[in-house]
């Protein structure tokens, strides 16, 4: 079915019966790596998801097949019912992408970034009202001059956010969205994505942020190894500890001992 | 500290790589021993010295503008940043580290190239020699400590907004004069060629003209020459050399500490007056529009790019001014296909330039050819068009009867260097430090050498085929311009889409390799790999 918004827009309407991402048996090797193993998730549309993991576990590897910016080794992606490598163009126009420690066109202000990619997409003009919103209430408005070159990391993210939902995709795949950004900066990108997902929007992202994951996703998977150890609604895999405690626990923390040089 | 400084700097070297060190090597000593024999034909009176100090100039100049005083990208220089740590005091560190710079294949072909000196004072006896064997040591020290002074300047003001055109004009001239500069001798050789007149001027080449030799030995470079050679004042120039080959140093050692006291600052991009509006690009569609506002914006606005722009503008020019005081002024409307040409091997890397900023294009759906066409257009209008409008211009001010000829090989260079430029930035790319950490000139941003000169060839061949046909076929206008727009249409209609193809085939390589800065990824073989 076909509605339209307020800006005018025409937008398919979700079926949610149909999975917003599905992976299934993914495998990524470099190499002798094995970096994924057989990892496969279903994610219904609407849901603010989270995969948490160890560095190194196939977190950023997975996130990066699912945008299509890495062919899998075996396995297959679907977004929105469209097959990642039969259906590619259909597949990624469903899909928001905020990568971590990526470039961007770097020598363009944030509304050139913002013009820019609205033209590459072919958006119609309803793309203008939204960049604005967008640019005010991540703060980014008030840099004008500003080019992307010389943005912090906290601006860097809100800008690849903005840059994401431009199009209003119906999934948003994020890596490391609250990495190395103040307070402040988390919780004006933890705000959009929860206007987000309210207002129909699936979230995808991995962090090692646990309270942020705990208070917002409602499922999450805890990777190893390239491997889901474990996977479900957050409450079912926290079983009664904080998701931080039942993290270090999945996964195993090696003893520290004591330093006698520091005494 | 100076002594395991040394040692470090020789473990940089014995580390490798040579690759570059050992064509430097055997490039410079084979130039070194031409100018000894040249020394030596001179010692006997066959021709004259004063062109043992030509060479001598020349070599002068390659350590103050050249790639003598730093070569581009050598891991053998003591890395400033690892230094910057250490808890020594920056002037006294500078001073150890003064020394090891003594150490490198520069200063030793240089000192092969100065015992021409001696050999040119063997027949005047041997107090002469002894008097050669000073002036060698002094006129390196001199050279040296000039070239590395050049260079330190050079790297102080790449820091700052004037650095872009620096690097500009520095480069624009080497190029210029490397392609050009042979223009004034052969117009010396053969003054009436534009009039058909093949005729050979021999000139007395053995001797050359007495103002040249005496503003030569007025320059540092001659110092060492004119203590040998005249003789008139061994001593005197000898302490200059010393004086201001020490005086260099010591500016040296305060530019080194200074740098090694504070971090390299970032200096101001050069930002829009106004956040820009998208330009309505005529005769292209919206996304390809999209992407020729950006890449315009950031051929203006990029270190790396803005720097490149400025040469490939400049070095025609300057060509042209070179031509221009000569009396081959009919050779003018050939600087509008070297321009080109030059526009060609400047936009040979501009993906790598990019850098991982390419993960847009592969995810977003129809961009890679959106993409491919834009950089084409924004090639067209910042390279391909000037350089038929220079041609043009230089035709009908010189009213050169090759005029025709250079306005088709412009057109033919313009549409191979468009289409051809893309290709080889995908299939070819230098990869560097990733867009988002280059702020100014100075930091790297890969060595496209290699890529340039693969583009080098094959646009200069292009701008030579309308010619060739049109000779073979009898000078017939209307095949030279038919060749003209057979190659444009068959290049520009084919090449895109192959480019279109390989990106869509390797693109994500393509990311990895300037996500990882490996392009091992990249290889044939690694293609195969699953």
């Amino acid at each position: 079915m076909i509605r339209a918004d307020r800006w005018g827009n025409r937008r398919t309407v979700v079926d949610p019966s149909v999975p917003a991402v599905e992976v299934v048996e993914l495998t990524q090797r470099f190499g002798p790596v094995l970096a994924v193993d057989r990892l496969s998730l279903s994610i219904p549309p609407g849901m603010f998801y989270g995969i948490v993991g160890p560095n190194g576990a196939g977190k950023t590897t997975t996130l990066t097949a699912v945008c299509g910016l890495r062919e899998p080794t075996s396995g297959s992606i679907r977004i929105a019912g469209h097959d990642l490598r039969t259906d590619r163009d259909t597949a990624l126009a469903q899909l928001g992408v905020m990568m971590d420690g990526l470039s961007l066109p770097e020598r363009l202000t944030a509304t050139e970034l913002l013009r820019y990619s609205a033209g590459l997409r072919g958006l119609d003009d309803g793309w203008q009202a939204r960049a604005g919103d967008l640019l005010e209430i991540l703060g980014l408005d008030v840099v004008p001059r500003t080019l992307i070159v010389e943005y912090s990391t906290g601006m860097r993210k809100k800008i690849n956010l903005a840059l994401a939902m431009l199009h209003r995709p119906r999934v948003l795949v994020l890596d490391e969205p609250f990495e190395a950004i103040d307070p402040v900066s988390a919780h004006s990108i933890e705000q959009v994505l929860k206007q987000y997902v309210g207002a129909g929007g699936t979230v995808l992202l991995s962090s090692h942020i646990m309270d942020f994951v705990e208070r917002n996703c409602r499922r999450v998977a805890v990777v190893a190894g390239g491997r889901v150890l474990v996977e479900g609604p957050v409450a079912e895999v926290t079983a009664g500890s904080t998701l931080n405690e039942r993290f270090v626990e999945l996964v195993g923390a090696d003893p520290v001992r004591h330093l006698e040089w520091l005494g | 500290m100076t002594r395991t400084l040394f040692a470090l700097k020789l473990r940089l070297f014995r580390n490798g790589p040579h690759n570059e060190r050992g064509f430097s090597l055997v490039a410079g000593l084979v130039l070194a021993a031409l100018v000894i024999a040249g020394a030596a034909v001179a010692a006997r009176g066959v021709i004259d010295e004063g062109w043992v100090l030509v060479a001598l100039t020349v070599w002068g100049g390659m350590w103050l503008f050249g790639p003598l005083a730093q070569p581009r990208h050598d891991p053998s220089v003591i890395s400033r940043e690892w230094l910057r740590g250490y808890p020594i005091p920056a002037w006294r560190l500078a001073r150890a580290l003064s020394w090891t710079e003594m150490l490198g294949v520069g200063p030793l072909i240089t000192l092969v190239c100065l015992s021409s000196l001696v050999v040119l004072a063997t027949p005047r006896g041997p107090a002469t020699v002894a008097i050669a064997v000073a002036a060698v040591p002094a006129q390196l020290y001199l050279l040296i400590w000039a070239g590395k002074t050049v260079a330190a300047s050079a790297a102080w003001l790449l820091q700052t907004g004037a650095g872009m055109t620096l690097a500009a004009v520095q480069t624009a001239v080497m190029l210029s004069l490397s392609f050009a500069g042979w223009v004034p001798v052969a117009a010396w050789l053969l003054p009436r060629l534009g009039d058909g007149d093949t005729a050979l001027t021999v000139p007395s080449a053995v001797r050359l003209p007495t103002s040249l030799t005496d503003m030569l030995t007025a320059l540092p470079t001659g110092w060492g020459y004119s203590a040998v050679v005249p003789r008139d004042s061994a001593a005197s120039n000898l302490v200059m050399l010393l004086a201001l080959g020490a005086l260099l140093h010591l500016v040296w050692i305060a530019l080194t500490a200074h740098a090694l006291r504070r971090s390299p600052r970032r200096a101001a991009p050069q930002r829009p007056a106004t956040p820009g509006r998208g330009l309505p690009w005529p005769f292209t569609a919206p996304r390809v529009s999209a992407v020729a506002a950006r890449e315009l914006a950031t051929w203006t606005r990029d270190p790396a790019r803005g720097v490149e722009l400025r040469t490939a503008w400049l070095t025609p020019l300057f060509m042209a001014l070179i031509i221009g005081v000569t009396d081959w002024s009919w050779a003018l409307p050939l600087a509008g296909p070297a321009a080109a040409v030059f526009g060609a091997m400047v936009a040979i890397n501009t993906y790598a330039l990019d850098g991982t900023a390419l993960w847009q294009l592969l995810t977003t759906p129809g961009a890679i050819k959106a993409d491919v066409y834009g950089r084409m257009v924004t090639w067209a209008l910042l390279f391909g068009l000037p350089s038929v409008v220079l041609t043009a211009v230089l035709w009908a001010v010189t009213a050169s009867p090759l005029g025709g000829v250079a306005v088709h090989g412009a057109i033919s260079a313009a549409a191979v260097g468009c289409a051809v430029a893309p290709l080889l930035a995908v299939v070819m790319p230098a990869v560097g430090a990733d867009a988002r950490d280059r702020v100014y000139p100075g930091q790297q941003a890969g060595d496209p050498t290699g890529g340039q000169m693969t583009i080098f060839p094959v646009v200069l061949l292009a701008a030579g085929i309308p010619a060739i046909i049109g000779a073979v076929t009898g000078d017939r206008w209307w095949v030279t311009a038919l060749a003209t727009v057979l190659l444009a249409t068959a290049v520009l209609s084919m090449t895109p889409t192959l480019v279109v193809r390989l990106l869509h085939q390797r693109g994500t390589r393509l990311l990895d390799a300037m996500a990882s800065r490996d392009t091992a990824t990249l290889r044939p073989s690694a293609l195969t790999k699953g």
